[in-house]
């Protein structure tokens, strides 16, 4: 049953070209959304009892021919799964009443499904050429999603990401590739036991180093960001939310998760790296967000500074910067898409992402101007919301692995994180309202429903932090711990 | 040896003449003799599946797909050529070569080899036994690629249905 994370998506986005059809509205809209909310469901209920007795893998049958198909369920990828759903579940409501303008919903809701069928499919697999393989699903429906709307600015913007995205997957190929002639196989065990029989440092540190630059662009770390200010706030509100909020999570933080600290063991020096990485990221990007005027814009550049974190608290190692990294992982994936669903709100009903040309919002746009500052307060790490604790983790991890520096930068650029957010808060929706704003309407039902769910969801991870924790997080963090021999 | 390092010779040549022409159809054949040389190394190398693929999708269907594409484009008078090209290829060339004899050599000498594995099977038993996901995975490219093109070349009508 666990291929059906991959397998639903892949039909259903498959029929839907045929359904769309038949109804050019509401079978792509019940159909998208049925199966988010079905891989959500199973992903809370039927997931954990999966991997009650420890890691599951399973290998596929035809008849009782066995196929050459084999996934593995363990608390990380089970955790991921379930975020994956979760947001995707948010972005298809909100996209009922968002995608209306642009027309072709079908096709819209097919690659999504394609891009969910990817992730879903990067998070269970056993080998290192099917991370490749599932990263370019979800990367080639993601290059047309940005490009959706089809405007000049879109197709620039996808241009460059595929480009760019493309120089990362040569990386990574080319990395599995020397695995590969090194140990003569490409699943996670063979390598990781290759690697152990072979003394291979000079090798091993290409081979991380291209894996590094691949992923990280993946991730959008910098120095290989470039590509995520123009992308993300180009594409369609609920794409922008997806892509920030869980496909630079997937394919860059998950899959260097995975293969660092289940393949290669997490080494001092590539600890101290990716901790160094994480925090230059942290800061550059909070620096770079404080500068600018378009609103999606700042979110993609805090998207850069919050992965910054995740990073930084997976990087130092322990156990409890493993489960302040991943609890930050959640509430930026809730958070985020909540922020950047609510510009789309803004943007289709005002016409404009320049916070310039806003102000006051908030007096014809309650629950978005109410929604956006939960989701800003989380992100920027104020009490009770889940940012808050998931920072406080990434701190004192940092604090009891001693490193006084980096704890410091962290808290620093927490306060520059807040600033940013309160620029938004000042800028568009409190203050006096703009004239030009009088006539505009709060948005529609099903767009202001999947950003209240998100804002609750904010709440309510500061509120049961603890139990989030124990019922989701610590799986996930044991799994990374017990790879590195922990 | 010397075949090898022709053959090699014309892979980055071509390869990067595919990239510098400014003629869609001119860098099309480039990509397709890099592609068909590239065939040839993999042949050589022991590796005749590998070499199959190549040779005949992407030198042979995928040409087919790009020039039937260019065909069907409207052309607007001749393309001149950069002049870039003919002062900056050379220079990328040679110091590509400078580059690969300095440090492969002694780069593929510090990557150390687990003894190879013995062929697990005949390539229709590997491909659709044991590499059965794989499989999964280039048809869902494959579909991603499908819906892309039927989104993005959508007809400007259907927009506001």
């Amino acid at each position: 049953m666990i291929f059906l994370y991959v397998g639903l998506p892949l039909i259903v986005a498959a029929i839907l070209p045929l359904v769309g059809r038949l109804s050019k509205k509401f079978l792509p809209d019940i159909l998208g959304n049925g199966v988010f909310l079905f891989l959500f469901a199973y992903a809370v209920t039927g997931g954990r009892s999966l991997i009650g007795a420890g890691p599951l893998t399973r290998t596929l049958n035809w008849f009782g021919e066995p196929l050459g198909i084999q996934l593995a369920l363990d608390g990380f990828s089970l955790f991921m799964l379930a975020t994956v759903a979760l947001i995707s579940l948010c972005v298809g409501l909100f996209s009922i009443d968002y995608m209306e303008h642009y027309g072709a919903k079908a096709n819209y809701y097919s690659l999504l499904l394609m891009m969910v069928a990817g992730m879903n499919g990067l998070l269970l697999v056993t080998d290192l050429f099917q991370i490749y393989l599932f990263l370019e699903v979800a990367a080639v429906a993601s290059y047309a999603l940005v490009a959706f709307g089809r405007e000049h600015e879109e197709l620039e913007a996808a241009f460059k990401y595929l480009m760019l995205s493309a120089v990362a997957s040569a990386a990574i190929l080319l990395a599995v590739a020397v695995l590969f002639g090194m140990t003569g196989g490409v699943s996670f065990a063979v390598v990781s036991a290759g690697l152990r029989a072979l003394d291979a440092k000079a090798a091993v540190g290409l081979v991380t180093a291209l894996f590094l630059f691949g992923f990280g662009l993946k991730a959008a770390l910098i120095p290989f960001h470039a590509w995520l200010p123009d992308a993300h706030p180009s594409a369609p509100a609920p794409i922008s939310a997806i892509l920030s909020g869980l496909l630079i999570k997937v394919s860059g933080v998950y899959a260097m998760t995975r293969v660092f600290f289940g393949v290669f063991g997490l080494t001092p020096a590539l600890s101290q790296v990716l901790m160094w990485m994480g925090a230059v990221s942290i800061v550059v990007a909070a620096l770079l967000a404080l500068g600018q005027k378009d609103m999606k814009r700042m979110l993609a550049y805090s998207s850069i500074s919050q992965v910054g974190y995740v990073v930084l608290g997976i990087g130092i190692g322990t156990p409890l910067g493993i489960a302040g990294g991943l609890f930050h992982l959640l509430n930026h994936a809730v958070a985020k898409s909540l922020l950047f669903l609510n510009s789309g709100s803004v943007q289709q009903a005002t016409g404009t992402r320049n916070l310039d040309e806003m102000g006051g919002l908030a007096k014809r746009m309650p629950v978005t101007a109410t929604t956006n500052l939960v989701g800003s307060l989380s992100i920027a790490g104020i009490p009770p919301l889940g940012g808050f604790w998931s920072k406080l983790l990434i701190i004192m991890a940092l604090l009891q692995s001693r490193q006084g520096l980096l704890a410091v930068v962290a808290v620093l650029a927490s306060v520059l994180t807040l600033w940013y957010y309160l620029i938004i808060q000042r800028r568009a929706f409190f203050g006096k309202l703009n004239e030009r704003w009088a006539g505009i309407k709060e948005a529609p039902f099903w767009m202001a429903a999947a950003t209240i769910v998100l804002a609750v969801l904010c709440l309510a991870f500061g509120v049961l932090f603890s139990s989030v924790i124990s019922t989701w997080i610590q799986p996930a963090a044991d799994v990374l711990a017990k790879g590195m021999g922990m | 040896m010397v075949l090898n390092i022709a053959l090699l010779t014309g892979l980055v040549l071509f390869s990067a003449l595919a990239v510098l022409a400014r003629d869609l159809i001119k860098s099309a054949i480039s990509l397709a003799v890099s592609s068909l040389l590239l065939g040839i190394v993999f042949f050589r190398m022991n590796a005749p599946f590998a070499g199959v693929f190549e040779i005949s999708v992407v030198a042979g269907l995928i040409t087919v797909l790009f020039i039937l594409t260019i065909a069907l484009t409207k052309s607007e008078g001749e393309v001149g050529e950069s002049k870039a090209a003919l002062w900056a290829f050379p220079i990328f060339f040679v110091v590509f070569i400078v580059i690969d004899a300095l440090v492969m050599k002694g780069l593929m000498n510090k990557v150390p080899a687990l003894p190879g594995a013995a062929e697990s099977g005949a390539f229709g038993d590997v491909l659709w036994k044991q590499r059965t996901f794989d499989l999964i995975g280039q048809l869902a490219v494959i579909l991603a690629g499908v819906f892309a093109v039927l989104a993005l070349f959508r007809k400007r009508d259907n927009d506001n249905e």
